[in-house]
């Protein structure tokens, strides 16, 4: 190594060692700030994001519970294709409202009873779900079906109690 | 740099994505003197060094999880973004740094010569003059000579940092060296 090199490294050591170590603090003051600004956003934007999906389920609810008006017809239960008629209808022992929510002593007549529903306590009050069932499901009912159409399906409306479980079943189609 | 390879960064940078300012402030804290020194040492101003190091931190700021620890440290994940953007700033005041950034240029030479190159040349005023003679190299030359010699940051960081072969990381060290010496040895002659 020559004079000229020492003399650059020894000159590049000082220099080196002269730079400041640190930024000025209003760096990271400034820094600090931004920081406490972004978290605040997503703070905000979390809790607008959790009060938005709960003001989207509690819709949803709402949407699902909307009580599907109960025909109060005392015609017999029409026959649909694919189920038997022989399932015996659940027997008027109340009616149900147009609401959806049944009264004491009111029940829709074109029901159907289900298996269990005489072990169950008696309806105070019910709620109609509309829903999408396989035909195939329905032998667990108690309902007789043609094996044909069993993969097929079949909108009915699902009888509720206060208790939330099924009492009766409806088909619509 | 002592604390190049510090335990924990890459856990540090998870917990600023989840919004934690104390590992934010850690981080910074930890980080924030290389960065400054190399963009003070490489654009030689204060309010650039300044802009850098906040710009910097900003982005690790906004996309922490950016940083790849495969592909190197955090310190010359750092120093690559310093480095950009100093370029960037460098470049877009080119005009005003011209006669700086061209080291054949009759004001690079006054510069490297100090502004009294009659004297006899202390080592302050050899550092001063040394200081003025980094940030008239090309700015390929001025950041190895920061990197290395300046950071202390081995030929494989530097490489890293600044997205290179480790060869050229060396062979532009040499070159840069040379160039400084050479500046020394006409100041030199002029203070004779």
């Amino acid at each position: 190594m020559t004079e000229i090199d020492s003399r650059l490294l020894e000159g590049l050591r000082a220099l080196a060692a002269e730079s400041p170590c640190e930024a000025p603090r209003h760096v990271e003051a400034r820094l600090l700030a931004e920081f406490r600004g972004r978290s605040r956003a997503r703070l905000r934007n979390r809790w607008l994001a959790v009060a938005g999906g709960a003001i989207a389920a509690g819709i949803a609810v709402l949407v699902w519970m909307k009580p599907v008006p109960a025909k109060l017809a005392s015609a017999p239960p029409q026959e649909h294709k694919g189920v038997a008629s022989q399932a015996a209808p659940v027997q008027p022992q109340t009616t149900v409202s147009l609401s959806g929510q049944a009264q004491a002593g009111e029940v829709a007549e074109d029901f159907y009873r289900l298996p269990d529903a005489d072990i169950l306590p008696p309806l105070d009050s019910a709620v109609i779900v509309r829903v999408q069932l396989p035909i195939s499901s329905l032998v667990a009912m108690g309902v007789p079906v043609d094996e044909d159409r069993a993969n097929e399906s079949i909108q009915a409306d699902l009888l509720l109690g206060q208790d939330g479980l099924a009492r009766g079943v409806r088909f619509l189609n | 740099m002592p604390n190049r390879l510090v335990d924990g960064d890459s856990d540090f940078l998870q917990r600023i994505a989840r919004g934690d300012e104390i590992a934010f402030l850690t981080f910074y804290r930890r980080h924030q003197g290389p960065v400054y020194r190399f963009a003070l040492q490489m654009s030689g101003r204060a309010e650039i060094a300044e802009e850098v190091t906040q710009d910097v931190f900003m982005m690790i700021m906004r996309s922490p999880k950016q940083y790849d620890p495969g592909r190197g440290s955090v310190a010359a994940y750092l120093y690559g973004i310093a480095r950009n953007l100093v370029l960037r700033r460098l470049e877009q005041e080119r005009p005003y740094l011209a006669a700086l950034d061209d080291p054949d240029s009759r004001n690079a030479q006054l510069a490297a010569r100090g502004p009294d190159p009659l004297s006899d040349l202390t080592l302050s005023e050899r550092v001063e003059s040394l200081r003025k003679a980094v940030l008239a190299l090309p700015p390929a030359y001025r950041e190895v000579v920061v990197l290395c010699d300046l950071e202390e940051m081995d030929y494989a960081e530097a490489a890293t940092a600044l997205q290179c072969a480790i060869g050229t990381v060396r062979s532009r060290l040499h070159r840069a060296r040379a160039l400084l010496a050479e500046k020394m040895r006409a100041e030199e002659r002029c203070a004779v």
